[in-house]
């Protein structure tokens, strides 16, 4: 009777491996395009799908530029608004405060910080006035409860470490106002670090004195560090600095695309080893090289070669010739970066570092934005192709909010033992 | 002066980091001290946009600006550029722009044309109206940051083609 009942347990093992082979099999090869749709819009409302990069608070400066209300991306260059977050079933967003460097003096520093609470509570008067659909969130699990309620949830950034000035008690002042992380240098030095693409080069060797003990700040209070614009030196001086694991609000991978805002090989597998996050970023110009558009070239230059001297035209003339460049550049587009391109960096993000260390970060409303992810309401086209891919749900989760929610947990838990220790 | 030109511009050159700057923007600082009676205002702009909004062509060196061979047509055609997109009221009043000076900074493609125009503002400045939908001629999604700086007090704005005018009291 025993043998009896395990043979048949073996044979029940078997058919239902079988079942599973042949569901697998369906899917990777019977399944038709539909079909695929179908599965990956179901995981994608199933996860968590936050991204960690919006510079929509330069929108919300813009006299009259209502977020409750749809805005066409072709008309406006808007890429985010409350409406286009629910259609995307984008769950999660950080806003960032930006404030463009200036001049490193008192003076500076006081106006920087001026303009970038002014940012901040323009990110606040939003939520509140749009309580019924989105809600402030200051906690990793805030995105999860706020989801729950049917709310998208609104964390706050700061890119450019700027409005700290050198006043350390600022990052706690940002902290209060639900700053969770900070983007330590922006495209220009500062005082707290060197960035990538500072025409001066290294001002620091990477992360200045002040910039070490904000990091150490930012640490106690919790706030994630966040070495997206930084020089090279300033990623690894982080890794080195941090308590906490760092975070790369907006990068991608460099052996893909050659440009110093994206992030080497060696670095990710650091990153991997620090237990961070790099967020891929919808840049096109981080995303693929530019090809060449030799008809475009030639058409162009074939108009300019007809025109009558500027001197002697009239502003209808000039108007009207403006019109006929814009036919042009219609008629010849540039191939755009697509969201192909965006899975192509998480495939070699993922080789290199694995699964744990990838996330998204569009930098919307910043420069980002491409063809099949052009704004909010778009952001499930990666869900498709990653599904097309051969991604799982598991997978997914991570991509889409998981692998940064870990991080974000594990900043707080160090925040913690980092007070605990300190009142001991 | 030249210091903080050089910090903006760096800004400017590179909001995204982009070579081609694909993110279409322009900065400009609107500051008036009280004590001094004076209205600054820096227009930050990139060259590769200035030559293709004046002679459809952004690479062009023919208006050679800041350069010994700089035409004399050049600031003309700029000026008249400006004032067709951009204005400042102060007290409902339309301020004459002249450009006090000009600079150039960055590289390639970054490079940036910087604007500066000073103005004497002997009353006290009760309102202040800005227009700039500089480059919305060119491109549908150019974004205009403003900075304005009263004495001790800042405020950042951004105007673009939809919102091109902004009125502030004081």
């Amino acid at each position: 009777m025993k043998h009896q009942f395990q043979l048949v347990f073996v044979l029940c093992f078997f058919l239902l491996n079988s079942c599973k082979e042949n569901r697998t099999s369906k899917n990777s090869k019977l399944e038709t395009e539909e079909e695929l749709i179908e599965r990956a819009l179901k995981i994608h409302k199933k996860v968590l799908t936050l991204d960690t990069h919006a510079d929509t608070p330069i929108r919300m400066i813009e006299p009259g530029f209502d977020m409750s209300k749809r805005h066409d991306p072709n008309e406006t260059g808007s890429k985010v608004d409350y409406p286009r977050m629910k259609e995307g079933d984008l769950d999660a967003i950080f806003f960032a405060a930006f404030v463009a460097q200036d001049i490193r003096n008192d003076k500076g520093n006081s106006r920087a910080k001026s303009l970038c609470i002014q940012m901040i509570d323009s990110i606040l008067v939003s939520i509140e006035r749009n309580s019924d659909n989105v809600g402030l969130a200051i906690n990793p699990q805030d995105a999860y409860s706020l989801e729950k309620e049917g709310k998208r949830a609104i964390y706050i950034g700061i890119e450019n470490g700027y409005p700290i000035g050198e006043d350390l008690s600022n990052v706690e002042t940002y902290f209060n106002k639900g700053v969770r992380y900070i983007t330590l240098v922006h495209s220009s030095n500062n005082d707290l670090a060197d960035s990538s693409t500072d025409p001066k080069g290294s001002e620091h060797g990477g992360i200045s004195k002040l910039g070490s003990k904000v990091v150490s700040e930012m640490n106690r209070l919790g706030i994630m560090v966040d070495v997206s614009h930084g020089s090279d030196s300033v990623f690894y001086d982080a890794i080195k600095l941090s308590k906490a694991p760092i975070i790369a609000t907006h990068s991608n991978a460099r052996a893909v695309t050659n440009h110093k805002r994206n992030m080497t090989d060696e670095m990710l597998r650091l990153m991997a080893s620090n237990g961070g996050v790099v967020q891929l970023t919808m840049l096109a110009n981080y995303l693929r090289e530019v090809p060449p558009n030799i008809e475009l070239d030639s058409a162009i230059a074939a108009h300019r070669f007809k025109m009558k001297d500027i001197d002697k035209m009239t502003d209808e003339e000039k108007v009207f010739l403006r019109k006929e460049f814009q036919e042009i550049n219609e008629k010849y587009p540039t191939p755009p970066a697509t969201v192909k391109h965006v899975v192509d960096h998480i495939d070699h993000i993922i080789k290199i570092a694995g699964i744990n260390h990838v996330g998204i970060g569009c930098d919307f409303d910043g420069g980002g934005g491409i063809e099949g992810v052009f704004d909010a309401s778009e952001v499930m086209n990666i869900t498709i192709e990653l599904v097309r891919r051969g991604y799982n749900e598991e997978q997914i989760a991570k991509i889409w909010g998981g692998n940064l929610i870990r991080v974000f947990k594990e900043v707080q838990a160090i925040s913690e033992r980092i007070k605990s220790d300190s009142s001991a | 002066m030249t210091i903080r030109w050089l910090i903006i511009l760096l800004t400017l050159a590179s909001f995204n980091n982009l070579d081609a700057h694909p993110l279409r923007l322009s900065l400009c600082e609107i500051e008036y001290t009280s004590s001094t009676k004076l209205i600054s205002i820096h227009l930050k702009l990139f060259l590769t946009d200035v030559n293709e909004a004046l002679l459809f062509n952004p690479k062009s060196d023919e208006l050679a600006f800041c350069q010994p061979n700089e035409p004399i047509k050049a600031n003309e055609l700029l000026l008249n550029y400006i004032n067709r997109f951009f204005y400042i009221k102060a007290n409902g009043k339309r301020i004459s722009l002249k450009i006090k000076q000009k600079r150039l900074n960055g590289d390639g493609e970054n490079t940036a044309l910087l604007v500066y125009f000073e103005l004497s503002q002997p009353v006290i400045l009760e309102s202040l109206e800005i227009k700039n939908n500089i480059f919305t001629d060119l491109f549908f999604d150019q974004n205009n940051i403003v900075y304005i700086h009263l004495d001790d007090e800042s405020k950042s704005i951004m105007l673009n083609k939809k919102t091109a005018i902004h009125k502030l009291e004081f």
